[in-house]
């Protein structure tokens, strides 16, 4: 698939519903709980609609891939997840954070491999 | 910074209250749960940051500070949180790589944005609009309306007045300040359509025949969380051209060290003149 693309996001979705799925944009939305215009707007190269943590997880729920893959931190689309952080107040991040962070991290991969 | 994007974080907020047919006080910890988005708190003993949203592949948590013991501030930093979920665009401004911190993301730029719009999302969900005025209307205009507002939001008091004075039809100003100066100041539309209106910037000095100025000189009074009213004059606050006579009512936020003044104006409709 065409990885190059300046929106990762809108060619790797348009190619897990399309090729990998086989799914209309209407199913994928009724799969997804999401609007089917959404989809639209999601897969065009060119918009300028972004996507939210909620619409992408539902959309790698149904499309049975994993949201690293859609966003482009993965290649595989079922390969082992990769860990984001986002602080408030990035000054203050204490070692104390940064040990509770890994802590819940590890047991968000442990989630995910227990799913697998 | 976008307004209109600051606007459209609210009423996403706003939206999934109605959607799912949440009361107040919103539920946030519930609201998470139906994400499936585990939350744990931070221990009282660590300060640090006051919240995080951690990812790993289709799993989300989150972690909130509780060193500062007001529910109504680890109620803003959840749901804060749960505006980085919830709003559009914000996937792209998370930090990569694991534990790795890209101290590039601190300060001021985009950050700052999405953090705002965050904000701005935990207020609407906390206090939504609709049912925001209704709770208020109950009450008179000012500082009981806030404070009761507050507890039926379970919002802290500063959140509240700066909410109300976003969604009242009254002329109302929230004043917070330290020492002899503004921090910052917000009013509602209708104080500001007053003629001759110039709004205090951070850093002004207080007027200094304002209660608000008299209260600041003694600490002990901020600390322990006293109030006062006295009448006033918009003149005096907001340089307003007509003489017009307001109702200031002081609070001191305690351990923060600040005071929230709210004033409260009588202005007549232009309909009335």
């Amino acid at each position: 698939m065409p990885d190059s693309d300046d929106n990762i996001f809108a060619a790797r979705l348009l190619y897990a519903r399309d090729t990998l799925r086989k799914l209309k944009q209407s199913e994928l939305a009724e799969k997804a709980g999401l609007p089917s215009t959404s989809i639209s707007h999601f897969e065009n190269p060119k918009g300028t609609r972004k996507p939210s943590f909620d619409n992408l997880r539902r959309l790698a729920n149904a499309l049975e891939v994993t949201t690293d893959y859609l966003i482009g931190l993965s290649d595989d689309h079922v390969g082992m997840p990769v860990a984001d952080q986002l602080y408030r107040d990035m000054k203050n991040l204490t070692d104390q954070d940064k040990a509770l962070a890994q802590h819940m991290i590890k047991k968000l991969l442990e989630k995910n491999s227990t799913k697998e | 910074m976008s307004d209109s994007r600051l606007k459209d974080a609210t009423l996403h907020a706003e939206k999934l209250v109605r959607v799912e047919g949440l009361t107040l006080p919103i539920d946030v910890m519930a609201l998470a749960k139906s994400q499936e988005i585990a939350v744990e708190a931070k221990p009282a003993s660590a300060r640090g940051v006051s919240g995080m949203l951690l990812r790993a592949g289709n799993h989300f948590a989150i972690a909130y500070a509780t060193h500062v013991k007001s529910v109504g501030f680890q109620r803003f930093s959840v749901a804060h949180e749960l505006g980085h979920f919830f709003l559009p665009g914000h996937p792209d401004h998370v930090f990569r790589g694991g534990s790795t911190i890209h101290e590039s993301q601190a300060g001021f730029g985009s950050r700052d944005q999405i953090e705002l719009e965050a904000d701005h999302f935990a207020a609407g969900l906390l206090m939504p609009s609709h049912l925001f005025k209704f709770e208020a209307g109950k009450f008179s205009d000012g500082l009981v309306a806030i404070e009761n507002v507050a507890e039926r939001c379970q919002t802290s008091l500063t959140a509240s007045a700066i909410r109300y004075a976003e969604l009242t039809d009254a002329a109302v100003a929230v004043i917070v300040s330290s020492g002899t100066s503004v921090d910052y100041c917000f009013s509602s539309r209708t104080l500001r359509g007053i003629r001759g209106y110039k709004h205090p910037t951070k850093g002004s000095a207080l007027p200094r025949d304002s209660l608000t100025f008299a209260f600041n000189k003694t600490p002990d009074g901020i600390t322990n969380g006293l109030r006062d009213d006295d009448s006033c004059d918009l003149i005096a606050w907001f340089k307003a051209e007509d003489e017009i006579e307001a109702s200031e009512e002081v609070v001191g936020l305690g351990e923060y060290g600040k005071t929230l003044t709210i004033i409260t104006a009588d202005v007549p409709d232009e309909d009335d003149e």
